[in-house]
C-alpha cells in the first residue's frame, strides 16, 4: 500500500479515495464563484487606504463615465440592512458602509458594478477618497494601544484558568525560567479567492459563497438584510481552502446582496488576493510570557503563562490558548492572564487551530528550554511530567495517548541517534539539529442534523448541511453510511454545502467528522430500526431473531444462525419504495435548547475542557531535523515525523492528509508565514503570495505521518476526535527546538529566519 | 491591483512614468485604468471595444467577443464556460490557473486573451478521454490522494503534465523544484510527487 493510503489499524476505516475526487481532477468540481449564472454583473471593491479617519468625499464621476458601469454602492445605500454583529457567524461589527468612520486600512468604501469583470476593477479603481485621517495605531507597542482582560470578552474564553500557588511554588523551584516568545500576524491564503455571488427570485435571495458555516450565514444574513432567513439559501458545494478564514461572514456579502437587489440581476464580487488581506480576518499576533519551575528530578512544579493579542477597536476577538496549555503537564501550580491590544486594525478570526498555535508553540518552546535547564532529555521531561489528571479541575482525560505518540514517533524517526550536545551533528557545511514538541487539540463535538434515504434499489442518499473544505467530511459521512447500512460506497451520493439541507455547525475547530458522523449515524441506526422490526415480525423473513443478533451487509440483513434477507425483499414487504430518515443529535450534556440553537444557526460545542464528567483532547508528538547552512545560515527542514491518536479514524487516508497538511503549515508557521505590517500606517505590507511566504513543494521532501491506534467512546457516539488542527501544533516549537540543538541559539519570535542566525 | 488609486502620492505619475519607459502599445491597458493621468487619454473608446478572438480549447474553436484587457483566465471561466482553470492570485504567484499552450504551461492569468488567437490550448476539462477514461496524471491525483480542496488541483495537474514534457521529472528533486510554481495551501506535496512519479511514464507517451 502507498503512504497515501496507509494500513488501517485498530479502531480505523479503510482509506478509500475521496467521493468527489473524480470530480476535482476533472475540473467538474463547481467552486463558488464557477457556477455559471444568467445575465450576471462584476462587482469589485474599493478600499480605503487609511487605516483611521473619516470619509469626507467620495467622488465617483471618473467611475460612473466608465463604459459598462451598472451601479455604485457606497454610504447611504445600506441604511435600510442592519449592521453586521460580530460573532462565530459575522467577522466584524463594522459595517463598512454603514458610517464613514474608517477603522482600519483596507476597509470597504465601494463596491462598483458593471457589465464586464474589467470595467468593474477600471471603475472601482476610479473611486478617489478623500478623509479626515488621523493617526493610526499599528499593533504591539505603537503609541494609543488599549489594553484590556481577555477573560469572559468571548463565549469561548470565559475564564484565565489556575490552580494552586504559583507565586509561592515558583520562589521555591530549584531550577526555573523565565521567557518571552512571539508569533506573527498571519493570513490564512486559501487558494480559492474570497467571493460572493448574490441574485434574488422576487424575495427569496440566494448566495453562492465559500461558507464553512452555511446556517449561521443563512441566519445572519437574513438578519442584517431584515428578511425571514427562510428567504435565504446560502450555496457552497466546495469550499478552496478555508482554515477558518471562510467560517465567519463578511460585510462584503450583504453589500453584494444590495447591490443584485437594486440592480434587478446577480452580481458576483471575486475579491483580490490583495484586497483580502484587509476584509477578512487573520491570526492575530501574539507575545507571551511564560515561567516553569521545577525540581532537579524534573517535576514541574510551578506554570505561569501570560498572553497578549491584538484585536480591533470595535470587536474582541480571543485567541485565549491557556485553557489547553494550563492543562497539558502535570503542572502543580498554574497561573495564567490573557490581554487584549485593541489597535486600528481590521478584525483578527479564527485561523487554523486558532488558540492552541500560537500558545502552545510558546509553551513547547519553553519546555525545552527547561529541559535545557534540567540537563534532561527533552523526551524524558514530558514524560515525568504526564498528568493522571488535568491540573486545574483535577478531571480524567477521556483518554491520553501521548506518551506512546511519543515513543511511536521517536522510534521511526531515530531520536536514539540524537547526539544532545549543542552542534555536535554535522554533514559537511550543514548543522544538524533535532528536536521534538507535543501537539494538542480540543476534542469538540456540536449538534447536527442530517437525512438519510435508503431506496429499494439498494441506493442511499445522504443530505447533512455540513462543508466539505477538503477534509474529506463528505467521504467519512459516506462511509459511516456505508458501514452501517452495508451498501457499498458507490452507491450512496452525499449532499453537503447548501443552507437548504438539515443544518450542521460551523465547519471549524476539528468538529465536523465527530458531529455528521454522530448524526449520520443516528439516521442509519433509525433506518436499521425499521428493517429489523419487519425482517423479524411474526411471519417476516427472520421471524424470532433479536437486533443485536443482526448485521446489514451486502444488501442483506444478515443473522448470526446464518440465515439472512434482502434488504430489497424486506422493503417491498413493508410496500414502501424507501426508507427515510431524519436525525437530530445532541451530544451528551446538550442543553434543552441545543437543537434550536443549531437551527438558529448558533450551535454549542460540548467536549474540550467543557464537560463534567473529563476532558477531551486529541493529541501528537511531532519531531523535526533541520540543517542549516554553516555560511548561509539557510534553514531546511528535510525530514518530519509526527505520531498523532484521535479515537476512531475513520478513513486513514484522508486522516493522513490532512494531519500532513497540518504537519507542513507547521514547518511554515515556523520559518516562513508572517504578514508584514507598516507601522507608520497600520497597513499589510506584503499583501500577495510572492512576498506572504507559504511552503512550497520545494520546501518539503520527507514526511511521516504515524496513525496511533486510540479507543475513546466518551468523546462522541462515533468514537471520533478531530484531527484538522492538531497537526500544526507544536511544529513550529520542533522545529524552533532543533534550531537550538543545531545552533545553540534560542529563537523566541516566529518566524526563524536565516537573519536571526547571523548574529 | 486593488490599491485605490487615490493612494499614489509620490509625485511622478504612474502615467508619466510608464508612458517614458515603454511603448505607447504596451502601456495602453494600464494606461486606461489609471486615474493620475494628468490629461485624458485619447485612445480609451478603442480599448474597451470587444475584438473577437478565436481561440482553439481542448480541440474546438471557440469565436469570443472580448474587451482587450480580458485575460486568457477570465476568457476560459467567463467567456468559454470553463470554470475547471482557477483564479488564485490573478498576479502569476500561486499556480492555479495553470494550462497549457500549444503544449508548453503558461499561467493563464498573466496572459491576454488576444495574445492566444490561433493557439492551441488545453485545459483540464480536455484531459479525459471522450469516453470518460482519465489521464494518467489525473487518475494518479486520485490514486496518491494529491490534492485536499482541490482548488488548486487543475493547475497542479496541467503542470505536471508540463513538468514531464519539459523532461523535468527525471528525480523527486527535480520534480519539488519545478512544481513549486504551484501552491498548494492544503499542502498535498509529498503525495504529489508521488502521483507525478506514477503517472510520469504513461504521461510521456500520451
Amino acid at each position: 500500500m502507498d503512504a497515501a493510503a496507509p494500513r488501517p489499524k485498530e479502531n480505523m476505516g479503510e482509506p478509500l479515495p475521496r467521493v468527489d475526487a473524480r470530480l476535482k481532477v476533472t475540473g467538474q468540481a463547481h467552486y463558488p464563484a464557477d457556477l455559471p449564472i444568467a445575465n450576471i454583473a462584476y462587482g469589485a471593491l474599493a478600499t480605503s487606504s487609511i487605516a483611521k479617519g473619516k470619509v469626507t468625499k467620495l467622488r465617483l464621476d471618473d467611475a460612473r463615465a466608465v463604459p459598462g458601469l451598472l451601479d455604485i454602492v457606497t454610504y447611504g445605500d445600506m441604511d435600510k440592512v442592519d449592521k453586521p454583529k460580530f460573532g462565530n457567524s459575522g467577522a466584524t461589527s463594522i459595517g463598512p458602509l454603514h458610517d464613514r468612520t474608517i477603522f482600519h486600512d483596507g476597509q470597504i468604501v465601494a463596491l462598483a458594478v458593471a457589465e464586464t469583470f474589467e470595467a468593474a476593477e477600471e471603475a472601482a479603481r476610479l473611486i478617489r477618497a478623500e478623509y479626515e485621517e488621523e493617526k493610526p495605531t499599528a499593533t504591539f507597542d505603537s503609541p494609543g494601544t488599549a489594553t484590556i482582560p481577555a477573560a469572559g470578552k468571548s463565549p469561548l474564553f470565559k475564564e484565565d484558568v489556575k490552580a494552586g500557588d504559583f507565586d509561592a511554588a515558583y520562589a521555591d523551584a530549584a531550577v526555573k525560567i523565565d521567557q518571552r516568545y512571539s508569533t506573527p500576524t498571519q493570513h490564512h491564503n486559501p487558494i480559492e479567492l474570497f467571493s460572493t455571488t448574490a441574485f434574488w427570485e422576487g424575495d427569496q435571495l440566494t448566495v453562492h459563497e465559500p461558507s464553512q458555516n452555511v446556517t449561521g450565514w443563512k441566519v445572519e444574513l437574513a438578519r442584517q438584510l431584515k428578511i425571514d432567513p427562510a428567504k435565504v439559501r446560502i450555496v457552497s458545494p466546495f469550499i478552496g481552502g478555508a482554515f477558518g478564514s471562510k467560517g465567519p461572514m463578511t460585510p462584503r456579502t450583504a453589500i453584494v446582496a444590495v447591490a443584485a437587489k437594486r440592480l434587478g440581476r446577480p452580481v458576483r464580487c471575486v475579491t483580490s488576493r490583495m484586497q483580502a488581506f484587509g476584509t477578512q480576518t487573520y491570526r492575530a499576533e501574539t507575545r507571551h510570557r511564560i515561567r516553569i519551575g521545577a525540581g532537579r528530578d524534573g517535576h514541574i512544579t510551578a506554570f505561569a503563562h501570560e498572553g497578549w493579542e491584538v484585536t480591533s477597536r470595535p470587536d474582541p476577538y480571543v485567541v485565549g490558548g491557556t485553557s489547553a496549555t494550563g492543562r497539558m503537564y502535570d503542572y502543580g501550580s498554574v497561573l495564567t492572564h490573557v490581554s487584549l491590544v485593541q489597535a486600528d486594525r481590521n478584525t483578527p478570526g479564527y485561523m487554523r487551530s486558532p488558540p492552541e498555535t500560537p500558545y502552545v508553540y510558546a509553551l513547547e518552546n519553553a519546555m525545552d528550554e527547561m529541559a535545557v535547564a534540567l540537563g534532561m532529555d527533552p523526551v524524558e521531561f514530558r514524560r515525568i511530567n504526564e498528568p493522571k489528571t488535568e491540573p486545574i479541575g483535577k478531571k480524567p482525560f477521556s483518554s491520553r495517548s501521548l506518551i506512546r505518540c511519543y515513543d511511536e514517533a521517536a522510534e521511526a524517526f531515530g531520536w536514539a541517534k540524537r547526539d544532545p550536545k549543542i552542534g555536535a551533528m554535522r554533514d559537511g557545511e550543514w548543522l544538524v539539529g533535532m528536536g521534538c514538541a507535543t501537539a494538542i487539540y480540543p476534542t469538540a463535538v456540536a449538534p447536527c442534523a442530517a437525512r438519510v434515504r435508503l431506496t429499494v434499489d439498494g441506493d442511499v442518499r445522504l443530505q447533512c448541511g455540513s462543508h466539505e473544505i477538503g477534509t474529506g467530511v463528505r467521504t467519512v459521512a459516506g462511509q459511516m453510511a456505508s458501514e452501517r447500512l452495508g451498501v457499498s460506497i458507490d452507491r450512496i451520493s452525499v449532499e453537503m454545502g447548501d443552507s437548504s439541507l438539515p443544518p450542521a455547525p460551523v465547519s471549524g475547530g476539528s468538529i465536523s467528522t465527530a458531529s455528521v458522523c454522530s448524526a449520520v449515524l443516528m439516521a442509519c441506526d433509525a433506518i436499521r430500526t425499521k428493517l429489523y422490526a419487519a425482517a423479524t415480525a411474526e411471519g417476516g423473513p427472520l421471524a424470532g431473531s433479536h437486533n443485536e443478533e443482526l448485521e446489514l451487509a451486502g444488501g442483506k440483513i444478515v443473522a448470526k444462525s446464518g440465515a439472512s434477507a434482502k434488504v430489497e425483499d424486506v422493503l417491498k414487504a413493508m410496500q414502501v419504495g424507501a426508507i427515510e430518515e431524519y436525525a437530530e443529535f445532541a451530544p451528551k450534556g446538550a442543553t434543552p435548547d441545543a437543537l434550536k440553537k443549531l437551527y438558529a444557526g448558533t450551535p454549542e460545542f460540548h467536549g474540550g475542557d467543557q464537560d463534567e464528567d473529563s476532558v477531551k483532547y486529541a493529541f501528537g508528538a511531532e519531531f523535526v531535523e533541520v540543517r542549516i547552512n554553516r555560511h548561509t545560515r539557510e534553514i531546511r527542514v528535510p525530514r518530519i515525523v509526527g505520531a498523532f491518536a484521535a479515537g476512531r479514524i475513520m478513513n486513514t487516508r484522508t486522516a493522513r492528509s490532512q494531519l500532513m497538511g497540518g504537519m507542513i503549515w507547521g514547518i511554515g508557521q515556523a520559518l516562513q508565514e508572517a504578514t508584514e505590517i507598516d507601522r507608520r500606517y497600520a497597513r499589510y505590507v506584503n499583501r500577495d503570495l510572492q512576498d506572504y511566504l507559504v511552503p512550497v513543494n520545494a520546501d518539503i521532501k520527507d514526511l511521516q505521518v504515524i496513525l496511533v491506534p486510540e479507543v475513546d467512546p466518551a468523546v462522541n457516539p462515533a468514537g471520533v476526535k478531530g484531527l484538522g488542527e492538531l497537526g500544526n501544533v507544536g511544529t513550529a516549537a520542533a522545529v524552533a527546538s532543533a534550531v537550538y540543538h543545531a545552533t545553540g541559539k534560542r529563537i523566541r519570535d516566529l518566524p526563524i529566519r536565516i537573519e536571526q542566525l547571523l548574529v | 491591483m486593488s490599491q485605490p488609486s487615490a493612494l499614489s502620492t509620490n509625485g511622478l505619475s504612474r502615467r508619466k512614468f510608464m508612458a517614458g519607459t515603454v511603448s505607447a502599445a504596451a502601456a495602453a491597458p494600464l494606461l486606461a485604468s489609471r486615474a493620475e493621468a494628468a490629461t485624458p487619454v485619447a485612445a480609451e473608446p478603442k480599448l474597451r471595444q470587444p475584438v473577437v478572438t478565436s481561440l482553439r480549447i481542448n480541440e474546438q474553436p471557440y469565436e469570443l467577443s472580448l474587451d482587450t484587457r480580458t485575460s486568457l483566465l477570465d476568457a476560459l471561466r467567463d467567456h468559454a464556460g470553463l470554470t475547471g482553470t482557477k483564479k488564485g492570485c490573478d498576479h502569476g504567484q500561486c499556480g492555479a490557473c495553470t494550462v497549457l499552450v500549444d503544449g508548453k504551461r503558461v499561467l493563464s492569468c498573466l496572459s491576454f486573451a488576444v495574445m492566444n488567437e490561433g493557439k492551441d490550448i488545453t485545459t483540464v476539462e480536455g484531459l479525459a478521454s471522450s469516453d470518460g477514461k482519465l489521464h494518467p496524471m489525473q487518475q494518479a491525483f486520485i490514486d496518491h490522494d494529491a490534492f485536499q480542496c482541490g482548488y488548486c488541483t487543475p493547475g497542479q495537474i496541467l503542470s505536471a503534465i508540463g513538468c514531464v514534457n519539459e523532461g523535468h521529472a527525471e528525480s523527486e528533486n527535480d520534480i519539488r523544484e519545478y512544481m513549486s510554481g504551484n501552491i498548494c495551501r492544503c499542502a498535498a506535496y509529498p503525495n504529489i510527487v508521488a502521483a507525478i512519479l506514477q503517472a510520469r511514464d504513461e504521461t510521456k507517451g500520451a
